[in-house]
């Protein structure tokens, strides 16, 4: 559907998705990304069809290499995206400030998916501050609709400028689906030239020192371009108060301001770098009172105040700085906007929050908190039984980001210190160093490939006593299933040679390294001892599939999985149940049941079992 | 009515996204204008989630607010009640019975649950989704049979058909026939109960 020629069409799309759709729309030719949430569905949309529009798409390793791709393509002026959550903008980080002095000469978007409530994320940092870090122009979309529109925008203004342009979303933005509405396709064109020009191209410092007062002329530029944007626009017209918001925090003014009947004027600001600051200013001294409504940091509101200084110094300034009525952290809500507002205009609230408060709190007493688990047959599982059991609990064990980052939940609880991708191998090292103790560092198949190869190397060169588990279940798991490196298939559907994670540590110089089946417990936990007690870094790699693409390969095939069975042998004594914490084992009067819906067959329960009770599991 | 707020709540793994979309679809080719939110990653794993499907002109927020839900879809009991909250007297709330157990912990009565959803809207359905979904043929498309239970309510803009046109769009050929007739097993079940009271 995504590629359909058919403008006017009117179709219900995923911000992400949406965002692909511009891509398609905008002859964007090259589209890169690392996996995130809540970004990954703008380049997995874009690797089913980029064969078929002959766009070039890859996973790449990391972000900050997703980042190099996409700039070498667009510095030879073919079109570019490269897409990330905010995190990977950190990664990405060290080629962004430069490529800024740079430039590019075909349109490159960067989307940065922010997540505010870290719904699936480790922080909730404020990628606006990258905007002022490097000086690049930023948009921000409200709606699956602006969001296709301003990838058109964004290409539109980076070769204006020739910068690399930010688009920036939240989960609220790329996770919301709304009506989409297409426009006309644009055919890749990857027919790209290097233009050589190596005072403009190649940053030694003294190419850089001009680069950098051409980005400051340029930055000129686009406050022009953003005082005119027509994103940066009043929605509203009023009178007693005026409020000035973006991105999601729009959506619920929107709604706010009609609940409370308020006569409240909106500046809704799209291009969010620069800012538009002769429009703010005008807007400013149209009120007495403005409030400034924007999820996380006070962004907007820090240069709404300076702009006031000059402009308007007697405006109330209401935010969450001096006068503070949002909260710096967590996503807002209709509600949270609602109840702001009221009590700055001095409005009573329509609804009685208060009373549902209280209802509810009643109600939910009877809660318990369901946190999201390892699914049923997940090799993780069996992986930190493993490591928890040969472990004896006397090994601190840092863990990373993905679904092992499950794993620290009761009853496996592995898990001692995770900060960010690849850290897991760097904070072992420091730990052991620090304590003496032995370490076994938790880190993915992708993450291995993103970003724990160089900690690897270091644990080689400065010999730390540290065990790294590669917990390798071929593939990304946790944001849908994409490749990498380990997996022998790429972005564009093309096979490739497997890159060995075995082979990887071997060849950096791992003395200990061994491969086992997690659910081979017996054995793995053999291993997993000798290796913690090798002297310097060893590696053990549980190797076993994702139980999601295996279940997904039978339903495929028309093949049932038939479930465990726990017999009659079974005295309740519930060792599979405190072991292991599968959803599918449901405790009773009598003995453990096995829930067939959920059971994946997987055999973990079968070898804890100390009674032999559960059988089956002919895989 | 052309403007509906309705909140989904289930367990990762139900197939609430897929309601969800076809709820959305069904409302963009009924020309309407529709925010579906939705939650990935993390979020899925087996842990609480929920949807919201906001049907109307005037609609920019993904999330519905506090009290303002038309209808609340719990696709099992103890997620119905996590959310709500979002329920008052005007809510048509419809549970499925079955429990989706927490590994660990003690479930909550179910008669308990039923009174403290009731003390927010005594407009509460009851349906054995399961049951009907096993009867359709696969126990998996318990979220279809909810589908079908809501249509049945008559409070949603879109015709019980259009909904059938986005499930031929988004659920795959070969489950299409299990999940329509899961569909109107929900449908049905839901409008004689609903018929029954009249």
């Amino acid at each position: 559907m995504l590629k359909e020629d058919r403008v006017g069409k009117r179709v219900l799309l995923l911000g992400n998705e949406a965002i692909a759709r511009g891509v398609l729309e905008a002859g964007i030719s090259v589209v890169t990304t690392y996996p995130g949430t809540p970004a990954s569905e703008i380049a997995d949309s874009i690797s089913t069809v980029a064969k078929d529009v002959g766009l070039y798409m890859e996973y790449s390793a990391n972000e900050i290499v997703a980042l190099e791709i996409a700039a070498g393509a667009a510095i030879c002026g073919v079109r570019s995206l490269s897409a990330m959550k905010h995190v990977g903008l950190n990664v990405a980080a060290d080629a962004l400030m430069t490529l800024a002095y740079v430039g590019v000469r075909g349109g490159f978007v960067i989307v940065t998916a922010g997540d505010p409530q870290c719904y699936s994320s480790q922080n909730e940092q404020d990628n606006r501050f990258y905007t002022l870090l490097s000086k690049l122009p930023c948009v921000e979309p409200s709606s699956p609709q602006e969001a296709k529109e301003m990838v058109l925008y964004a290409v539109d203004v980076s070769e204006q400028l020739q910068l690399p342009v930010l688009l920036r979303t939240t989960t609220r933005i790329g996770h919301t689906r709304g009506p989409v509405t297409f426009g006309k396709l644009k055919g890749a064109n990857l027919k790209g030239e290097l233009i050589k020009d190596v005072k403009r191209f190649v940053m030694v410092p003294a190419h850089a020192r001009l680069r950098h007062k051409v980005l400051l002329e340029k930055v000129t530029q686009a406050r022009k371009i953003s005082e005119d944007s027509p994103h940066n626009r009043i929605v509203r017209e009023g009178k007693g108060v005026g409020v000035i918001t973006s991105g999601a925090a729009y959506n619920y003014v929107e709604e706010a301001v009609r609940i409370l009947e308020l006569d409240a004027g909106i500046l809704k600001l799209g291009m969010i770098h620069p800012l538009p600051e002769r429009k703010i200013a005008e807007f400013l001294k149209h009120y007495p009172k403005v409030v400034v409504v924007e999820e996380l940091a006070p962004y907007l509101e820090l240069h709404v105040k300076a702009i006031a200084k000059d402009v308007a110094p007697s405006v109330e300034i209401f935010g969450k700085m001096k006068k503070a009525y949002f909260p710096q952290f967590g996503e807002f809500s209709t509600r949270m906007v609602v109840e702001a507002l009221a009590k700055i205009a001095d409005k009573t609230l329509p609804i009685n929050f208060q009373s549902i408060d209280e209802q509810f709190t009643e109600a939910s007493k009877l809660l318990m908190p369901r946190l999201p688990v390892l699914c049923p047959g997940c090799p993780h599982r069996a992986s930190f039984y493993v490591i928890k059991t040969a472990t004896a609990g006397k090994a601190v064990m840092p863990t990373d980001i993905g679904c092992y980052a499950l794993g620290i939940q009761p009853p496996l609880q592995v898990g001692d210190i995770l900060i960010c991708m690849g850290a897991s191998i760097g904070t072992a090292g420091g730990v052991n160093r620090a304590t003496g103790l032995d370490t076994v560092a938790v880190v993915g198949d992708s993450t291995f490939f993103h970003s724990a190869i160089p900690g690897l190397a270091n644990a080689v060169y400065n010999n730390h006593k540290v065990t790294l588990a590669v917990l390798d279940n071929l593939t990304t798991a946790m944001t849908g299933h994409q490749p990498h490196p380990g997996t022998g298939r790429t972005g564009m559907g093309t096979s490739v040679n497997r890159i060995l994670i075995e082979d990887v540590a071997r060849g950096l110089g791992v003395k200990y390294v061994k491969v086992v089946d997690p659910f081979e417990t017996k054995e793995a936990i053999k291993v997993l001892k000798e290796a913690i007690k090798t002297p310097g870094p060893s590696v053990v790699v549980f190797r076993a599939p994702c139980t999601l693409l295996v279940l997904r390969e039978r339903q495929r095939d028309d093949l049932k999985v038939e479930a465990m069975r726990v017999t009659d042998e079974c005295t309740n004594c519930l060792a599979c149940v405190t072991l292991t914490g599968c959803p599918a084992l449901i405790q009773t009067e009598e003995k453990v049941v096995i829930d067939e819906t959920l059971c994946a067959a997987c055999t973990l329960c079968m070898s804890i079992c100390p009674y032999n009770a559960i059988k089956g599991g002919s895989q | 009515m052309t403007s509906c707020d309705i909140v989904l709540a289930g367990v990762g793994g139900q197939g609430i996204l897929l309601a969800a979309e076809i709820l959305g679809t069904a409302a963009v080719n009924s020309s309407l204008n529709v925010r579906v939110s939705e939650l990935h990653g993390m979020a899925q794993r087996g842990g609480a989630v929920v949807s919201h499907v906001r049907i109307g002109e005037k609609v920019y927020a993904p999330t519905v607010l506090d009290g303002k839900a038309d209808l609340l879809v719990g696709f099992e009991p103890l997620e119905a009640l996590r959310n709500i909250k979002y329920a008052s007297q005007r809510t048509m709330v419809l549970v499925n019975i079955n429990p989706f157990k927490i590994t660990g912990v003690e479930y909550p009565r179910m008669e308990e649950i039923f009174v403290q959803i009731r003390k927010f809207t005594k407009n509460v359905e009851e349906i054995d989704a399961a049951a009907l979904a096993r009867s359709a043929g696969a126990e998996v498309t318990q979220n279809i049979v909810m589908l079908g239970a809501l249509a049945a309510t008559e409070r949603l803009p879109m015709k019980p058909s259009s909904l059938k046109e986005a499930m031929q769009e988004l659920v795959p050929k070969k489950y299409l026939d299990v999940n329509v007739k899961s569909f109107e097993f929900g449908y049905g079940t839901i409008r004689d109960q609903l018929c029954s009271i009249t």
